[in-house]
């Protein structure tokens, strides 16, 4: 072989951690979160920075937080507050909603533990 | 020049085989809906965008038709009668003319009442209302007052006092009021099945929280369902769905009131009038979303010593049904592909219905 074959080879075994990471790595772990308010509007946001995000909904304010890669509901004024017992999201695929509010939070990510839950 | 190398040769098939895996990636289009007064998590395998919403639209409005139609408190649009018109009239003791698809809707509910031994019981909307369950948001309490659920008890209107007749419906007792919230969902999540079908779409999850139907399979294995835990937040368990199957769970969780330190919760029993008590939750698979629906129900209320019962009669198979104590009772059939997510693992019992 020669030394531009060994660059080849060397270049190769290096980027293929990364083509495993980008197709095939199955994580379970969320990346994303989507909120979608009242009126539609879509709200994505990265899991990795942690942040508050306040939605207006017909009843008054939800407030979701992301925090260390997970997403709740701290306070919704809705009477029920199932929204906010639904507590911390991480996995992909993993949904709540504020429905007197209409306010909704799923996590987005590459590969789902669960393709849906039965709740 | 020197002649390319075997081993340059095979490093450069491989890359360009691996950089092929990024052309057409199947993968799953997500979204939710909030209709049917819940949120609904819809799930379609490999289908390209515009399609996929062109879907979730055709999903949508069979869901809001549903909803709209059936809903046992809020009237309809105008021009549009719904169940809130055929409630009406059932208690002004007029005989109301209704549509081909109501009275199939009708009759198959009160095959399944009558299956369900009158546990499952979509005629006793009264009771609901009185419990202040006819609201989006779950009632705050105090608990009505006992004299008027004994009331409404003794008053023991079913799904046979309803006289269908061609599309004429009207009932022989007067304190009969429609609540299909306890199969509606089952139907509806069917309905929305059909409609995906129709527009070629074999591979999806419709999921409207408590009842969902799967068809088809992700890519190459099936999809894959978590079923909530009743006690905690989490998983208790999951199921990998065969090729046209629903799942519909009745929990005490889903819609409640805490007073004075005890939960009361919407499933009601007509026996007594009451939150049905000694259950948190309770799993029917089968392939008819409807009947999936109404069973959950039935089995709740027939409670630990009647369950199997219910579901002999109600020709349900696969049940798996967690009682106060977290111990979880479950049939052959779904013992043996019932996958346990929590460590550790609860008290099971197997129970053969036979």
């Amino acid at each position: 072989m020669t030394r531009a074959d060994y660059f080849v080879l060397a270049g190769a075994l290096l980027l293929l951690p990364w083509l495993y990471a980008s197709y095939w790595h199955r994580g379970g772990v969320g990346e994303e979160v989507r909120i979608v308010g009242a009126d539609g509007r879509e709200i994505l946001a990265s899991l990795r920075k942690d942040r508050e995000i306040r939605i207006e909904g017909p009843l008054g304010t939800s407030v979701i937080e992301i925090h260390d890669g997970k997403a709740r509901f701290v306070s919704s004024p809705c009477h029920g507050q199932l929204c906010v017992h639904a507590g911390w999201l991480h996995l992909g695929g993993e949904f709540t909603a504020c429905l007197p509010n209409r306010v909704s939070l799923a996590v987005v990510g590459p590969e789902l533990r669960y393709d849906t839950i039965n709740f | 020049m020197k002649r390319p190398s075997v081993a340059c040769a095979l490093v450069s098939g491989l890359l360009l085989a691996l950089a092929g895996c990024g052309g057409h990636k199947p993968e799953v289009y997500k979204t939710q809906l909030m209709t049917l007064g819940t949120i609904v998590d819809i799930s379609l395998w490999d289908v390209d965008e515009a399609r996929a919403q062109q879907a979730v639209k055709a999903v949508e409005d069979v869901l809001n038709g549903i909803h709209v139609h059936w809903h046992a408190w809020e009237p309809g649009p105008p021009g549009q009668p719904n169940l809130t018109d055929l409630n009406a009239r059932l208690a002004a003791g007029e005989t109301a003319t209704v549509g081909a698809e109501d009275v199939a809707v009708l009759r198959r509910t009160q095959e399944l009442a009558r299956a369900g031994d009158q546990l499952f019981n979509p005629a006793i909307g009264r009771l609901i209302e009185l419990w202040g369950f006819h609201s989006d948001d779950p009632p705050l309490g105090p608990p009505p007052a006992p004299e008027e659920i004994r009331r409404l008890v003794e008053a023991h209107p079913t799904m046979d006092d309803l006289v269908i007749e061609d599309d004429r419906v009207s009932s022989r007792n007067p304190q009969v009021q429609l609540d299909v919230g306890g199969s509606a969902k089952g139907y509806a999540v069917d309905r929305a099945i059909d409609a995906l079908r129709a527009l070629g779409i074999d591979n999806a999850i419709v999921n409207a929280g408590g009842g969902l139907h799967a068809i088809g399979a992700h890519g190459d294995r099936p999809w894959r369902v978590g079923i909530r835990n009743p006690a905690q937040p989490g998983i208790i368990a999951s199921l990998e769905m065969r090729a046209d199957e629903s799942v519909h769970t009745s929990g005490n969780y889903e819609r409640f009131f805490d007073y004075q330190g005890k939960r009361y919760h919407h499933i009601l029993d007509p026996r007594t009038g009451y939150p049905a008590e000694g259950v948190l939750s309770v799993t029917v698979v089968t392939p008819d979303g409807t009947l999936a629906d109404a069973a959950d129900d039935a089995l709740f209320i027939a409670g630990v010593s009647g369950w199997k019962e219910i579901a002999r009669r109600m020709g349900v198979t696969q049940v798996m049904l967690i009682d106060a104590d977290m111990t979880v009772h479950m049939t052959p059939q779904m013992a043996e592909r019932l996958r346990m997510e929590i460590d550790p693992p609860p008290k099971i019992v197997v129970e053969a219905l036979e």
